[in-house]
């Protein structure tokens, strides 16, 4: 593999590579929202975030650009490792039920979220269509990503099910990023990757304190806190 | 000479120092409450001395002075202005300041332990220094955030005591209240925003005249309403009650004293600086009316209190209309040209403003001493503190006679020239004017009486006879401090009322620039020793040889009395002791006192009286257990108060379907913005 620079790869074949690795995200994307299991949720995200990272490396070796490795090298250990390690653990610990619980059941969710994929390419088509950036189509994508996690937050009652949708949003805005900005400066991607961790560490507390006061940690009974 | 372009740069600075030591330092350091305490009211009384440098400086100086800092935020300019009248504001507060930074010392004693003595002195330097910003902004931004500073401090400061209900419950109320305010006068700013495209005062006074009519009826109600909920205008006077008794005693005498008079402030600088002093008659009129009612309505519910500080809030009402009924005659006067008698109107209402700053807070000062000593608001419980506390008896009174308005106190002073600039609207080429206005002055007449009537009560409930209580038994004489910080206020009470010859032309600096009027020459006459209503020569009073006069007649008469009424054989018994041997509850209560009055206007009062007897048994002429109960309408809060709270309680019971408290609607409600949003932009 040694040798291989940019320039030996042909424009097209390079956007065409960075295109499939975000459909793959897509296609992850889609696979935990039809998941019945958690903790194959939680190994789903691990593997969107292998995915990201591909997508990442990608985009760093076709720009040159190569503090975007520094950030594919941080989302394998802490998205694609430490935090899907922390998930399984709370969900071991707290002897969660297998079965997601559903607001909305998986066939209108499925048909939902490709509903917001669709709303996602039209809504990027005018930023798509300018048209110099060499990962155009997957700005797209990332938004797709974005909306359909955050429609697994609102869908799913786990709280569980609820973080891996909140990482979701969080991989379809990096992807974003990547798209769109060839990254971020490095020391704000930095600054989110512990974000990430931090909430990771705090959202499993969360769910802890949930399962003792509720027996369950099934969001919708916090509606009793209403006044 | 005292250059105050040199003077107020200096003092200025100091002030600033001294409040932000003294607000961080106490807060920061580890020491004992009693080293915090002299900290940071000791600075305050240094802030304030500066203040008080910067004022006169301000008054003296022949220019504005304006000290500007670069703000990078749009819109804001962070600018000073020390023009005659924020000098006299500043002036006012910073005396104000001095005293009860003074008393401080010794009332903050009784918060050791309870509460961070820290914390309280660095509201406390916030609560001064926000309202010395409040009156020399010269941008309605920053006026508007130190306006907002000076409201949530003082609710703050309001719920020291938070452990008790009433006091959250006094705090919630004027949290709201002043914001329902402040609303209003964001109103009136955008009014002239909107129009001239800058927040700068000085934008708002060189376009403010040329306002279409429409605009400068919104600025004037919107200003009326905004401020008027700060001063405690009818109907907008029912927080004042509730906040200042639950304060501690120092700040009720700052909130009562000079917080209420920033509003004073603000609507003289709307109407005469932004406006230009051109306006239709009926403005001045409602200024007027609604002072009028206010002075009545206060005086007369301040009878009805039997708790002290309570008492004395409701007087601030009284007074603010008061201020009022002067302002707004000169309003009038202004729109028919008449500037000489505007600007007597806006002296009368100016010097209130200054008397009511000194004998409210010196009156809220006394209050804290007898709560300090008694621990107890509730008059029915004092009773025969002259014995115990002299010194505070005697400031109280001095307070008192000039609350009353009677010479040789400032109080009678600024009356007097109130009622002067009603009288003179027999001037007014209006004949309506000319029925309506002495009506006003009337008003104002029973006013003095009924204040007069509600000090003898207060004044004899509390100090004359009996104690009535165990506490009042074992009370004792304030601490040094306060009693400095009481005399020293008592002392200036009596040098208004003996001086106004000096008072007036500072004073006539501050007015001269809105209504182009000198006034000194032609108020202050025969020498310097009397005034007189400009030229027109049936009225004039000489406040230091009335105090001659009084003090050589009483003496007098005593001493006829004595030579010609004849020897009298004198035996020295309790009053109307009839035999019996007389016990404190025998003595007549505050409720007694009150009754006549009570009965006279119980239209107004419409009083509800609770009788309940628990008769012996083997006779229904002796009672076992007899209950006296007696409420008065709080006619207000019934009728205007509290139908909107219920209207607001409906609509956001109806509203709470949206709060289902379920975090996947909450999620929903976002994530469907979200999607609105971007098919609109997409």
């Amino acid at each position: 593999m040694t040798g291989i620079t940019p320039a030996m790869v042909p424009a097209d074949l390079g956007s065409q590579l960075v295109n499939l690795c975000s459909m793959m995200l897509l296609v992850t994307s889609f696979a935990i929202v039809a998941q019945r299991r958690l903790s194959a949720c939680v190994d789903l995200f691990a593997v969107q975030s292998v995915f990201l990272a591909v997508t990442a490396a990608l985009v760093a070796f076709l720009t040159g650009i190569h503090h975007i490795y520094v950030a594919a090298g941080l989302t394998i250990l802490i998205k694609a490792v430490i935090i899907p390690l922390i998930l399984k653990r709370v969900i071991e610990r707290l002897n969660v039920q297998r079965e997601v619980a559903f607001v909305i059941n998986i066939p209108p969710s499925l048909l939902i979220c490709g509903a917001l994929v669709i709303l996602a390419f039209s809504v990027t088509e005018p930023v798509a269509s300018i048209g110099f950036l060499l990962t155009k189509d997957s700005l797209a994508i990332a938004l797709a990503i974005v909306l359909i996690g955050f429609f697994t937050m609102i869908a799913r009652k786990k709280a569980v099910t609820q973080v891996v949708g909140f990482l979701m949003v969080e991989n379809g805005l990096f992807l974003g990023a990547a798209a769109a900005a060839y990254g971020m400066p490095l020391i704000v991607e930095l600054g989110v990757f512990f974000d990430v961790l931090v909430a990771g560490l705090i959202i499993g507390i969360y769910t802890h304190r949930l399962q003792d006061a509720f027996d369950s940690v099934d969001v919708s009974k916090l509606t009793g806190l209403k006044e | 000479m005292f250059d105050p372009a040199v003077i107020v740069p200096p003092a200025l600075f100091s002030l600033m120092t001294a409040h932000v030591a003294g607000a961080l330092v106490p807060l920061i350091a580890p020491w004992r409450d009693e080293a915090k305490n002299r900290l940071a009211h000791g600075s305050a009384i240094v802030a304030c001395a500066a203040g008080v440098l910067v004022g006169i400086g301000g008054l003296l100086a022949p220019e504005p002075l304006v000290f500007s800092l670069p703000s990078t935020i749009p819109l804001l300019t962070i600018q000073l202005r020390l023009d005659p009248l924020s000098a006299f504001f500043v002036f006012v507060i910073s005396l104000s300041g001095v005293a009860a930074s003074i008393y401080a010392l010794g009332y903050v004693r009784e918060f050791y332990e309870r509460h961070s003595i820290g914390a309280l002195g660095a509201l406390y330097h916030g609560f001064l220094l926000s309202m010395i910003l409040v009156v020399t902004a010269d941008d309605a931004f920053f006026f508007l955030i130190v306006w907002e500073v000076m409201s949530l401090v003082s609710y703050l400061l309001v719920v020291t005591e938070h452990e008790k209900a009433e006091t959250r419950y006094a705090g919630f109320f004027y949290l709201v209240m002043t914001h329902v305010g402040t609303a209003f006068i964001l109103i009136a700013y955008l009014v002239f925003y909107q129009q001239t495209g800058s927040f700068t005062f000085d934008t708002f006074r060189q376009s403010g005249h040329a306002l279409p009519e429409g605009f400068r009826t919104i600025a004037f109600v919107a200003a009326f309403i905004g401020f008027g909920a700060k001063a405690g205008i009818v109907p907008l006077h029912v927080w004042l009650p509730y906040a200042h008794p639950a304060a501690p005693s120092h700040i009720s005498a700052l909130m009562s004293g000079v917080m209420i008079k920033t509003a004073i402030y603000g609507l003289i600088r709307v109407y005469f600086d932004f406006l230009g002093g051109a306006f239709p008659w009926w403005w001045g009129f409602a200024v007027l009316a609604i002072g009028a009612v206010s002075a009545l309505l206060g005086v007369m519910y301040a009878l009805m209190e039997h708790d002290l500080k309570s008492l004395l809030a409701y007087h601030s009402v009284e007074n603010i209309g008061i201020i009022l009924l002067g302002i707004g005659a000169g309003m009038i006067f202004q729109s028919y040209g008449l500037s000489h008698l505007a600007a007597l109107g806006l002296l009368a209402g100016l010097y209130h403003t200054m008397n009511h700053a000194m004998f409210k807070g010196l009156l809220f000062m006394g209050a804290g001493s007898l709560l300090y000593a008694t621990h107890t608001r509730n008059m029915e419980e004092y009773g025969g503190l002259i014995r115990a506390m002299p010194w505070t008896a005697f400031f109280f009174l001095v307070g008192s006679i000039s609350i009353s308005a009677l010479p040789p106190t400032n109080g009678f002073v600024s009356e007097w020239l109130t009622f002067q600039s009603l009288f003179l609207s027999f001037m007014l080429p209006d004949l309506l004017m000319k029925i309506l206005i002495p009506i006003g002055a009337a008003m104002l007449a029973l006013t003095g009486a009924l204040a007069v009537a509600c000090f003898a009560k207060a004044f004899g409930v509390a100090f004359l006879a009996m104690p009535r209580s165990h506490h009042a038994k074992n009370a004792k004489e304030a601490p040094l401090p306060m009693l400095v910080g009481m005399g020293t206020l008592a002392t200036v009470c009596v040098a208004l009322g003996l001086a106004p010859m000096l008072v007036v032309p500072v004073l006539d600096r501050v007015i001269a620039p809105f209504t182009g009027a000198q006034l000194a020459q032609s108020v202050v006459t025969e020498g310097g020793w009397a005034l007189m209503p400009m030229g027109v020569g049936f009225a004039s009073i000489s406040t230091p040889v009335l105090t001659i006069l009084l003090a050589v007649i009483i003496p007098a008469t005593l001493l006829g009395v004595f030579l010609f009424a004849g020897k009298l054989k004198r035996r020295f018994y309790k009053t109307w002791g009839c035999g019996i041997n007389l016990k404190p509850s025998m003595e007549y209560t505050a409720t007694g006192f009150a009754q006549p009055i009570r009965q006279v206007f119980s239209t107004i009062y419409r009083p509800t009286v609770k009788i309940e007897k628990d008769m012996l048994e083997e006779s229904r002429y002796f009672a076992r257990r007899m209950r006296f109960e007696v409420h008065i309408e709080p006619t207000f809060q019934r009728y205007l108060y509290d139908p909107v709270v219920w209207v607001f309680n409906m609509v956001a019971n109806r509203l709470r379907v949206v709060q289902a408290g379920s975090l996947h609607l909450y999620l929903a409600y976002i994530f469907l913005t979200l999607l609105a949003l971007l098919l609109w932009v997409g």
